[in-house]
């Protein structure tokens, strides 16, 4: 048995059973399918099940998530209050260069991806001081594609990936289909062990280990994204 | 400290300086090749920071991955004042990022194509003579530009950079490129810094050490440094931890590896010694320097251990192989040092006595710990302390 962790995904766990704890899973699909959303009801769960969880943010900012998950009734305060939330913000820019930074609120850019690979890192010392189960979500790829040579941002999400698993946790990427070259798109897909389609009709689970592939209708409703 | 020697230009960087001989003759490159993760902008700002500080240097900063903006206040952070010295011309920014973002440049020099790169700064190098360039970073332009498109840029930047007395430090973040590209990019440039971590699954320490110099046999000495707000790169003497249970020969072993070894001990009712306080020592070892410091073994000190274990950068968990009874009492204590997380090796110890437990057999008993090495010791007699050492040195170093 594959220990698997909560998607806090309404009918997506009954498909999977979970998403397998210690892999990144990617969520992909044309804009406006829900992949934002997605992270926000993961990102829920871990608030659910008091796992911390490292949230790497390049389109929207920490105060803004949280204004976006209110709209659903989900409320990260607290949350954050108690410090469970790990937050590198690539989108404040320079505005959010003179923030002072904490270890819970790092600000990075999306065009240097060495100062955001240290960020992550001084942030999973800090978790790994604390748990070995933890969640990670990055949304989106997709800024990081568009700002930095494409070869570039697969060596840096490979490195990514192998720290996160190393020091335990069980993530998302998300990525909005189209936005790289064919070949590009092969190698992130390679680079993960999960991968989840959204088209805003059906969810496939395109791979998941022990799964064929399966597929069901959704939709995104007052409770985020419900599936079958 | 080195004497200061003829024409050598200081870095600034603690210890680097010393190991090349007082700093970089004039007209050199010098390359920081930093695993991802690992800050090495520091290293670039405090270069030129100090410099203009101290010896009124000239430089520039070529940037295509931090905005100038983000790179003043990144100064700023690290306590060096860059405006005042942007505002004099004293330094100023070649702009590779700016109009890539759609913002309008900031900087003497401002470059829309990568492919103009070459031209643009070998003019800035130009304007710098006898000064400082910054160039970050190599990583993306080999991914912009190409390979080989980068590197004659860089053979073509340093031959400028000779004729004008200017120091080249180039800043490159090695991502899983192929080792032959590697191995291409050291060859062209006078002197390669690596800056690696040390890690068990996470991080938490970070290292420097000259890997190639042109002017100084590289001696591959590590150096542990951390990076302040204010303050910028500074050296520390990383921690070694000797643990175990109650008697197991934990100040025995300290000694003989570390043979200035202080120890704070008292006579116990069997009328052997016991250690009260901790054995504190200081190794060197194949170019490797280190604090040891050795814990009491009985139980009454257990609050002593979650501190110590924090520091360290390795432990050696020192068992009595004739008391098997004694090796979930390590276990414990491994747990409350929070060495889980660190390199350890175990030492099975007191191998000169006759019923010693071999390592296959302690480590049979101590399923726990599958890949956790176990080398035979005799503390008293001396044998396999370097089998020891090497064994923890190369783990923490992944050599
Ligand atoms: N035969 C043998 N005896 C050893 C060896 N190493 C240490 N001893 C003996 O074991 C006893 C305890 O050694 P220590 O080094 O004081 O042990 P410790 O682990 O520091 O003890 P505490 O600090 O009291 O926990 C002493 O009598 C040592 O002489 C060894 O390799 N072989
Ligand atoms: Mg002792």
């Amino acid at each position: 048995m594959i220990p698997k962790i909560a998607s806090g995904i309404a009918g997506l766990d009954e498909l999977t059973g979970g998403l397998p704890e210690n892999t990144m899973t990617l969520v992909y699909g044309p804009p406006k399918t829900g992949k934002s959303i997605f992270c926000y009801q993961f990102l829920r769960q871990a608030v659910a099940d008091g796992d911390l969880c490292s949230y790497l943010m390049t389109d929207y900012i920490q105060s803004q998530l949280e204004q976006q998950m209110m709209v659903f009734d989900w409320f990260i305060h607290d949350y954050i209050q108690d410090k469970k939330l790990y937050v590198i913000d690539t989108a404040s820019g320079s505005v959010g260069a003179m923030q002072k930074e904490t270890k819970n609120m790092m600000i990075s850019s999306p065009q240097n991806p060495t100062d955001i690979a240290s960020k992550v890192i001084q942030q999973l010392q800090d978790i790994y001081q604390q748990t070995r189960a933890f969640r990670s979500i990055l949304d989106s790829s997709t800024t990081l594609f568009a700002f930095n040579s494409p070869i570039l941002v697969i060596r840096v999400l490979k490195s990514y990936i192998m720290r996160i698993k190393m020091a335990g946790g069980t993530g998302i990427i998300t990525y909005t289909e189209g936005t790289a070259e064919t070949e590009i798109e092969t190698m992130l897909k390679a680079s993960v062990d999960n991968i989840i389609y959204l088209d805003s009709e059906t969810i496939t689970i395109e791979a998941m280990a022990g799964l064929r592939q399966e597929s069901a209708g959704y939709q995104i409703t007052d409770n985020g994204i419900v599936v079958g | 400290m080195a004497a200061e020697i003829e024409g050598r230009r200081r870095t600034y960087i603690p210890m680097l300086d010393e190991m090349l001989g007082g700093g970089m003759p004039a007209g050199t490159s010098m390359l920081f090749t930093a695993m991802p993760g690992v800050a090495s902008e520091v290293f670039g700002c405090q270069i030129i920071a100090e410099r203009m500080r101290n010896d009124g240097d000239v430089s520039f900063i070529y940037t295509n991955t931090r905005t100038p903006v983000e790179i003043e206040h990144v100064f700023h952070r690290y306590g060096w004042d860059l405006r005042s010295a942007l505002d004099s011309g004293q330094t100023f920014f070649v702009d590779s990022i700016s109009s890539m973002m759609g913002m309008p440049a900031i900087g003497k020099y401002e470059i829309d194509d990568f492919k103009d790169s070459e031209k643009v700064v070998a003019e800035a190098i130009a304007d710098i003579a006898g000064g400082t360039a910054v160039i970050e970073d190599v990583s993306t332009l080999l991914d912009s530009i190409g390979v080989d498109q980068t590197f004659d840029m860089i053979e073509g930047l340093n031959e400028v950079a000779r004729s004008n007395d200017v120091n080249m430090i180039y800043l490159f973040t090695r991502w899983n490129y192929e080792k032959v590209m590697l191995g291409r990019l050291s060859q062209l440039v006078d002197c390669e810094v690596k800056l690696f971590s040390v890690e068990e699954k996470v991080v938490y320490r970070q290292v420097f050490a000259i890997t190639k110099s042109n002017w100084i046999e590289a001696s591959g000495t590590k150096i542990f440094f951390e990076v302040l707000e204010p303050g910028g790169v500074r050296v520390f003497i990383p921690k070694l931890l000797v643990t175990g249970p109650y008697n197991a020969g934990k100040t025995t072993f300290a000694h003989a590896i570390a043979p200035d070894t202080v120890s704070v001990e008292r006579q116990t009712f069997e009328l052997f010694p016991t250690t009260v306080g901790l054995d504190i020592g200081h190794l060197d070892y194949k170019g490797f320097s280190a604090d040891v410091f050795g814990t009491p073994g009985q139980e009454r000190f257990d609050l002593l251990l979650e501190p110590l274990g924090r520091e360290a950068i390795g432990t050696f968990i020192v068992i009595d192989s004739t008391k098997p009874e004694t090796f979930v009492r390590a276990k414990e204590m491994i747990r409350m040092c929070r060495t889980e997380a660190i390199p350890k090796v175990i030492i099975a110890n007191k191998q000169d006595l006759p019923n010693a437990l071999s390592p296959d057999e302690i480590k049979k008993k101590m399923a726990l710990w599958e890949g956790v090495p176990i080398v035979p010791v005799s503390a008293t007699d001396g044998k396999g302390l370097s089998e020891a050492l090497d064994t923890l040195f190369s783990l923490i170093y992944e050599i």
